[in-house]
């Protein structure tokens, strides 16, 4: 396999103004190969959410390309759509389908987007449910389920794309203390599966165990990136350093 | 039951003032109440309603084809029959609906003999009191529990199968004698047109709230344009605008009749207000639940149709059923350009030099009429907001 192809991201001096002219990216450069866990981080405000929507084009950008498993995402919308096919994103809100089931909320895309066979579909959507561990709760609807399962079943409706990158935006922000550990685990697993996956966080636990690469981003421009065991024990940058006294 | 004195005193009489405004007002009410029933009864002349009882009724329908309207009628009767059955049978039978039965017979019953209906009408209006309760049976029992079920996705195509068989028989046309929509009336036309309004409004509410969001500048502005041209004008003359101006644009003879077409004014006018109150729904929906199903690859109209109109309508469904009871009252403008909806009958009931001066007794039973029918929608649109709000009843839960 050549180079181009074992890259899942390719993000290229990626700028970005947003209609009120704050200039949110200047400049970011990141490659991310296929299998790899990258986690950014970073204080808020830095851009990093941002960019992170940028891959699968949530986001626009002004400069710069972003290509993503092979395509440029640029104005043509027939890449966007083949892109998001492929790109599993996870909100901080969780973001589910309130009016639906929670098997509907999985179940939605494969039918609607890859056309696939409903009741093939149910039985992967089953799956992935026991998986993270909420089979039981398969017919409830999301208003009635606690943040943490919400956020599993969130996980598993991207899942059920069978999507080749997850990208995870600060998934556990917005949960209570004791459930976080419940997502985490999930996205370890997922980890260990093999999965690309791109991960917002500030859960510095996580970025140490299952990170390849540690981004730090602050005022829209990439810090530093380095491994976990050489980015929390001995940062090279001075606002590394900062940024780590903050939150350790 | 020991507790109800207790419970009186403390709303109606906690405080000396209290206890002279709950004792005012009880007075007026009782005051009020009694000159309106010693009027009822005692001095108002009820005959004009029982001479007039056809005309109120179905207009100057043909006497000849009234049995299409028995046959549709009997046919709603089963349906709503079946359809109360499907959705409270389960229960078998709650105080509210012995509550309803008990009202609906007494009506049928109680209400033919005083309007001196024939004795053949009578027995008409008993069967379909029967057809309607044995629809309420039919459901009741547990062994067709199951059956409702698995019919239960087929419901809204019936309903919708019986309203076009149901404009048929009226209309005629294809092996029955035609019926011009100028000779239906009263009750029948008042109903039928705003059903048939609403109908057709619905759906082009939601266009035009689709399309004054759309990125489509041309979609935008024209939808724009005819929300607020519509809403900026008083229906009344919109009404006389349609009715005029049709005959001006279609070739002679070619022109609707008149009744489409202060339907099409009609249907407009409340898409434009639907639309208003869809709009309101659509910005009640999050950003966010846009992105979940754009990050999921699902398209534009995708994600309109399957997460963001679901939730909107949802939202915006308090303020729809406003509309459609405004709607249901804007109709009696229609008597005003010269067509006979309730209103419009019972002006030329009125205009009759036999019934000169009947005037309280018409304009009673129609407000009691029109009371119904609004508080019907009223009631059949809370429901529908009950049921959508639990969200166990948004699909059909499986047991595990």
């Amino acid at each position: 396999m050549n180079a181009t192809k074992q890259l899942m991201i390719e993000a290229k001096g990626v700028q970005k103004w947003y209609p009120n002219g704050f200039h949110a990216l200047r400049g970011v450069d990141l490659e991310v190969h296929r299998g790899e866990k990258v986690v950014i981080m970073g204080p808020s405000g830095s851009g990093k959410s941002t960019f992170l929507r940028t891959f699968n084009a949530l986001e626009d950008y002004q400069e710069g390309t972003v290509v993503v498993d092979g395509m440029e995402l640029n104005n043509d919308l027939r890449n966007i759509d083949a892109v998001r096919k492929e790109v599993g994103m996870v909100f901080q809100q969780f973001n589910l389908f309130p009016h639906l089931s929670v098997l509907a909320n999985l179940l939605l895309a494969p039918i609607w987007v890859r056309k696939r066979n409903r009741a093939e579909v149910e039985q992967q959507a089953l799956a992935l449910l026991e998986r993270v561990g909420i089979a039981e709760q398969a017919h409830k609807f999301p208003g009635q389920l606690s943040g943490g399962q919400q956020q599993r079943v969130a996980i598993a409706r991207a899942l059920c794309m069978e999507p080749r990158l997850m990208l995870f935006d600060e998934p556990t922000s917005s949960l209570d203390p004791e459930k976080v550990r419940e997502v985490l685990d999930v996205m370890r697993q997922l980890a260990i599966d093999g999965m690309t996956m791109v991960v917002v966080t500030h859960e510095v636990g996580f970025a140490r165990e299952v990170a390849d690469r540690v981004v730090l981003m602050d005022e829209g421009r990439v810090v530093e990136i380095a491994p976990p065991q050489q980015f929390f024990n001995h940062p090279e940058h001075e606002r590394t350093k900062r940024f780590l006294a903050q939150i350790l | 039951m020991k507790r109800l004195p207790l419970t009186l005193r403390r709303q109606l009489f906690a405080t000396p003032t209290d206890g002279i405004i709950t004792v005012g007002l009880l007075t007026l009410l009782s005051w009020a109440g009694w000159g309106v029933l010693n009027w009822a009864i005692n001095s108002a002349q009820w005959l004009v309603v029982r001479a007039n009882a056809a005309a109120l009724t179905i207009g100057r329908y043909p006497e000849a084809q009234e049995w299409r309207l028995w046959l549709l009628l009997g046919m709603l009767t089963s349906l709503a029959g079946l359809s109360w059955g499907r959705l409270r049978g389960a229960s078998g039978w709650p105080l509210n609906d012995r509550i309803a039965a008990g009202l609906l017979v007494a009506l049928a019953v109680g209400v033919p003999p005083l309007l001196a209906f024939g004795a053949i009408n009578q027995m008409r209006l008993l069967f379909l009191l029967l057809l309607l309760l044995l629809g309420r049976l039919a459901f009741s029992h547990r062994f067709s529990q199951a059956s409702s079920k698995r019919f239960g996705d087929w419901w809204a195509l019936i309903w919708g199968v019986a309203y076009l068989f149901g404009l048929w028989l009226i209309a005629g046309g294809l092996g029955l004698p035609g019926v011009r929509p100028s000779d239906w009336g009263g009750l029948l036309f008042t109903l039928l047109i705003t059903s048939l309004t609403l109908l057709l409004a619905l759906p082009l509410g939601v266009i035009l709230a689709l399309g004054r969001r759309s990125s489509l500048p041309l979609f935008r502005y024209i939808s724009v344009g005819i929300i607020e041209l519509i809403r900026g004008a008083p229906l009344i003359t919109l009404l006389f605008l349609g009715q005029n101006l049709v005959g001006f644009l279609a070739p002679n003879g070619l022109a609707p009749d008149r009744v489409w077409r202060a339907t099409g004014v009609l249907t407009v006018f409340a898409a434009a207000y639907l639309a208003e109150a869809i709009r309101g729904g659509l910005n009640a929906i999050p950003r966010a639940q846009f992105e979940a199903a754009r990050s999921l690859g699902l398209s534009s109209v995708h994600t309109m149709a399957l997460v963001v109109l679901p939730q909107a309508l949802k939202v915006a469904l308090p303020a729809m059923g406003g509309q459609c009871i405004s709607l249901l009252q804007d109709t009696t403008l229609l008597s005003i350009i010269g067509l006979f909806d309730l209103l419009g009958i019972a002006r030329s009931v009125l205009a009759n030099p036999d019934w000169l001066g009947r005037y309280a007794e018409v304009y009673l039973l129609l407000a009691v009429l029109y009371w119904c029918s609004c508080a019907a929608l009223s009631l059949g649109s809370r429901a529908l907001e009950k049921r959508l709000a639990s969200p166990g009843l948004q699909s059909n839960p499986k047991p595990q």
